[in-house]
């Protein structure tokens, strides 16, 4: 039933709108009109709660009014409407039966109370988190979940508002851990989620929270929250791209420009100077280093215990009832785990075992997590039968190309992990791959050839090995890596530096008419020490932002390095591949180059502190020595170690290879070609010019001639006989080359 | 761009007119929707055919449901035939309704924007049997205190004539109901102006009542709250039954003994809602909300009494009316010493 239509003489006399904006301007004079309408709403609220579903419609003002009317001027008489919040807090515990806009009403009138701080936010949220979990209205939920958000974010805007954090990050876990299979669960997961990507919750309890999540019962659930973990952090990271490129806004050398050309007023001016603070403001916030925020894989407790319990739970167990989906998504998060801390489930890699056949459903995500589960510290003798089995079933002449190819980019990606998995006559068999036709096939076997070219070259036939590898293993330099060996840690090319140091003070010694060789007595050595730490700054030519200090907000995000007990693994963030495999075959080669030098430690790191013009010395030392790093082997190796260890592999990478020899249909190369102009219609000219006006570009003088009033160019056109005979020449002339070009603006 | 003759040619065409042909049928235009139908019968729909008229309770079940109309005649118009339905009925037989179902229904437009319809409310109210609205005074006088707080001026002075009626038929059950005193109390005080300001400030001189208030209406409240203490705080003259008390010779005053005919008989006791404070406390005992009052009312009440006094005129008058209700219903009250004696 709609609203009953209110007569203007009934408005008059009934107009809370006034009567609020009356209140609010002069607390004091209408405290008996506002008590009246207190009383007013407390008889309502009595005969409201005799009989909740009723409506009260046909009044002619309705409970909701009351309500509106009392929060918006509750701050001004804070002693009158003490127990008013109780009371719509126990008021929409009635929200089953509550008519819809009345509810609204109650949510939106306690966030108004919030927001005037009548209310703390825990109590807003102890009032609302109930009901977003417990309502059947899909509505409500959408406007609950709303407002608990940005009231999390509000609360958190100015500092970060610990204590109501706590609160919710409880409420939220003992939600998922007191009832394992309800799907209310969810919520949890969709509020750390949002909190997450917001930069608002960047802590371990946070990843605590959806770590319950993936290991609940509901399917939903754990999909939510191993999905999280899998892309929460990508999430995050483009959400905060977004905001920062999201306005650009002003164009501060048209306002100059405007400036120079519009009458002068002191309005403009200002204007023009609050433009140019934002800009400036914009470009520090820019510039500035964003917060240092650790990735949720990294701030895990005990990712060993994590990865078992995920593994035995959801997809070993034979009873879980996971769709195929589902469960590769949780396998992906296991091996991501196990790849990435280094862990140990041996179970996981038998497992894989039944699935590695090629009628297998989404196989290639299946082989992307096994190559993502293994790492140098996997058994070799546990992964050879996994090898085994995708070389048998994969790759073999009677398979399809694709397949063929998948799988020697999979065994590819396994054995970059794990080289020591691999023996020769597998190796040389699958090489072998690479006369093959199929162009995918050719490349993935190229692929794997080069791989062990660099880090197993004896496994290879002699005449695969390739010059490199072959002068190498004669030298002595090849060395296979042992299992478990790992490489040691050093700064490259700081021998160089040292060198260069020394070469430096030599030069001044002999400057200063000292022998060059004798030791450095100690308040020489101070001069150096402090000449250098004048040099402190590179100068400001050859530096680059990368080089500098950055200042870390002391507001912005704590940074905890402390070896406390809940954080116990120091994340480094986007610690780049440390493929260690790679880096030995280097250091190698600088022991081939130089063999005769004996290498030791340099000790320069560990006694001296570098400093930024160090740094860039070092940096400018090293693409000197290094003449190889533009050898496309080089290249390609560069690459490699720029993939991030946080990055997963995924299917597609595995299935890339495969695509290469494909050929597209004539329709898909239709399909291709016309996808980008699908729906404009214009030529390429009217498209190039538009995006020329876009960039802010002008025009030629030819276009702006064109394009000028016909009437303005009216004058100067003269007729055509009284034209000079030069001019008469030219004219000629020009019809005569535009004739041989072939029109005005021929075909040159 | 279309410089072609061709497009200009198929720009043309969607303009072009189609020609009118001498014995042809007119073309359908381009937008033409065909809205024939075909069906093998026709079927009228049911008509009722009974010979006899509704009953009274069923027209009235009707006029009842039509009380929540949005129209004010339609609702005034029901409210007259529920009137002439009460009254008309024999005395000796029930209403075409029981006032349970009636009361509930009707008890909302005590709210109601329109005049007539509460002026007919109020006549309909009147015709129902007295006897009936005891037993809903609570919900009565919650709709009254509402209309009594209600922001439209008229629907505050017509719910003094509620409430004056109400008084008239249950004065006992009004006053000793949940809240039926201290709430009303209160809301009398509030409506007069005539609170004690214990939290005023300092620097705040307060009129005491109200200024330029219409005096006629504060007459009326005045009124009002005579008749209301005086349901409240004078004692019942219930004649009591020499016959009941006298002659069942072997037991002695069994009336006590036996379960009350009130509806509700317990409901001071509260079981199933929710707990009551001083304010929603039932008072059914005369010693109690003269205590009560004490307490809350009275030196407010006997401040705005004098203001009133000194107006003069029937402002004057109807304090004074209301002086003599107030003493006459203290006299007995001896404060918190005499009780304890």
């Amino acid at each position: 039933m709609g609203k009953r239509k209110v007569g203007a003489l009934e408005k008059v006399d009934a107009d809370l709108a006034s009567l609020q904006y009356r209140c609010r301007r002069d607390p004091q004079s209408y405290r008996d009109d506002f008590q009246r309408q207190y009383d007013q709403y407390k008889t309502y609220l009595e005969l409201f709660l005799q009989n909740p579903s009723s409506t009260d419609d046909n009044s002619l003002i309705s409970l909701r009014e009351q309500i509106d009317f009392v929060a918006h001027v509750a701050d001004s008489y804070p002693s009158i409407t003490a127990t008013f919040p109780d009371d719509l807090i126990k008021l929409l515990g009635h929200h089953e039966e509550l008519e819809h806009e009345t509810r609204e009403k109650i949510v939106g009138s306690l966030v108004l109370l919030r927001n005037k701080d009548v209310i703390t936010s825990e109590l807003l949220l102890r009032t609302l988190f109930p009901i977003l979990i417990a309502t059947t209205s899909k509505a409500l939920r959408q406007l609950l979940f709303s407002k608990v958000i940005s009231d999390l974010r509000t609360s958190n805007s100015k500092s970060t508002n610990h204590r109501l954090n706590k609160t919710i990050q409880t409420v939220l876990h003992n939600l998922l851990t007191e009832d394992r299979s309800s799907p209310k669960g969810i919520w949890a997961v969709k509020i750390t989620r949002e909190m997450w990507k917001r930069q608002i919750w960047t802590d371990a309890k946070a990843v605590e929270i959806m770590k319950e999540a993936a290991l609940a019962d509901n399917e939903k659930v754990i999909a939510g929250g191993v999905r999280f973990f899998l892309g929460g952090d990508k999430e995050r990271e483009e959400a905060a791209e977004e905001s920062s490129d999201e306005d650009d806004g002003v164009d501060m050398g048209k306002l100059r420009h405007q400036a120079g050309i519009n009458k002068k007023t002191k309005k403009k001016e200002r204007e023009l100077k609050k433009a140019a603070a934002t800009v400036k403001k914009k470009e520090k916030k820019k510039t500035a280093p964003h917060a240092l925020n650790f990735s949720a894989l990294h701030l895990l407790h005990d990712p060993q215990g994590f990865a078992e319990t995920l593994f035995s739970k959801h997809v070993q167990n034979s009873k879980s009832k996971l769709t195929l989906d589902t469960k590769i998504l949780v396998l992906q998060l296991v091996s991501r785990l196990v790849g990435l801390h280094r862990l140990t489930v041996i179970s996981l890699y038998s497992w894989f075992l039944k699935y590695l056949t090629p009628r297998q459903q989404s196989v290639t995500a299946f082989l992307a997590c096994l190559a993502q589960s293994t790492h140098n510290l996997v058994p070799p003798d546990v992964l050879e039968p996994l090898i085994q089995k995708i070389a048998n079933e994969f790759v073999s002449e009677g398979s399809a190309s694709e397949v063929c190819a998948a799988g020697l980019n999979s065994i590819r990606e396994i054995c970059v992990r794990q080289p020591l998995a691999m023996n020769d006559t597998l190796l040389q068999d699958l090489v072998d791959y690479r006369k093959s036709k199929d162009k995918g096939v050719q490349f993935a076997a190229r692929g794997l050839l080069s791989l062990y070219r660099e880090v197993g070259a004896e496994l290879l036939k002699r005449r695969d090995r390739g010059k490199d590898a072959a002068m190498g293993l004669r030298s002595g330099a090849h060395q296979e890596r042992r299992f478990g060996e790992e490489e040691v840690g050093e700064i490259e090319g700081i021998e160089l530096l040292e060198k260069w140091k020394e070469e430096e003070r030599r030069k001044k010694r002999i400057e200063a008419g000292l022998p060059a060789d004798a030791p450095t007595d100690e308040d020489e050595e101070e001069g150096n020490e402090s000449d250098d730490w004048n040099n402190w700054d590179v100068a400001s030519d050859d530096s680059d932002s990368s080089t500098g200090w950055i200042d870390v907000d002391p507001e912005g995000e704590e940074i905890n390095i402390s070896d406390s007990e809940d954080e116990k693994e120091r994340p480094a963030k986007k610690a780049k591949l440390d493929n260690e495999v790679l880096d030995a075959k280097k250091e190698n080669k600088g022991k081939s180059e130089e063999p005769t030098e004996a290498r030791k430690i340099s000790k320069l790191a560990s006694t001296r502190i570098l400093t930024p013009a160090d740094l860039a010395k070092l940096q400018e030392l090293r693409l000197a020595s290094n003449i190889t790093a533009n050898m496309p082997s080089q290249k390609r190796r560069q690459a490699l170690a720029a993939r991030h260890a946080d990055d997963p592999l995924t299917a597609a990478e595995i299935e890339a290879p495969g695509l290469l020899g494909k050929r597209n249909t004539k329709e898909e190369k239709i399909a291709m070609a016309k996808a980008d102009h699908e729906n404009d219609h214009r030529s390429t000219t009217a498209r190039r010019k538009e995006k020329k006006q876009a960039e802010g570009k002008s025009t030629t003088n030819k276009e702006k001639a064109r394009k000028k009033n016909f009437l303005m160019t009216l004058g100067k056109a003269k007729g055509k006989q009284k034209r000079s005979l030069v001019d008469v020449r030219k004219t000629l002339r020009g019809h005569l080359d535009r004739q041989k070009r072939g029109g005005k603006r021929g075909n040159r | 761009m279309g410089s072609s003759a061709k497009k200009k040619k198929e720009k043309k065409k969607d303009f072009q007119k189609a020609k009118l042909k001498v014995g042809k049928t007119q073309a359908k235009p381009a937008n033409y929707t065909d809205t024939s139908f075909k069906a093998k019968a026709i079927v009228l729909t049911q008509q009722s055919l009974s010979a006899n008229a509704p009953t009274v309770a069923a027209q009235c079940a009707h006029h009842l449901s039509m009380l929540t109309h949005k129209s004010d005649t339609q609702r005034k118009e029901s409210l007259a035939y529920l009137t002439t339905a009460i009254s008309s009925s024999p005395s000796g037989q029930p209403l075409p309704q029981p006032p349970a179902v009636i009361l509930p229904a009707v008890q909302r437009l005590i709210l109601d924007g329109s005049n007539g319809v509460r002026q007919q409310l109020l006549r309909l109210l009147q015709a129902l049997p007295a006897g009936e609205i005891a037993n809903h005074s609570d919900q009565l006088l919650l709709h009254t205190r509402a209309g009594m707080t209600h922001l439209a001026s008229d629907i505050r002075v017509f719910a003094l004539d509620i409430l004056e009626w109400l008084l008239g038929v249950a004065g006992g059950e009004v006053v000793s109901c949940a809240g039926g005193w201290v709430k009303m109390l209160k809301c009398f005080l509030g409506l007069l102006g005539w609170q004690n300001e214990t939290a005023g400030k300092w620097s705040v001189t307060r009129p005491f009542g109200k200024a330029g208030g219409d005096t006629k209406v504060q007459v009326k409240q005045m009124m009002a709250l005579a008749t209301f203490l005086r349901a409240g705080l004078l004692p019942l003259q219930t004649a009591i039954d020499p016959a009941v008390g006298g002659n069942s010779f072997p037991l002695w005053q069994t009336e006590h003994h036996l379960l009350s005919e009130r509806s509700n008989v317990y409901a001071h006791l509260n079981l199933f809602g929710a707990p009551r404070d001083e304010e929603a406390e039932m008072y059914e005992d005369r010693e109690d909300r003269q205590r009560v009052f004490h307490v809350r009312a009275e030196s407010a009440i006997t401040a705005g009494l004098e203001q009133a006094t000194k107006g003069g005129g029937e402002l004057g008058r109807a304090a004074a009316q209301l002086r003599r209700v107030v003493k006459d219903g203290m006299a007995d009250f001896h404060g918190e010493q005499g009780m304890i004696h």
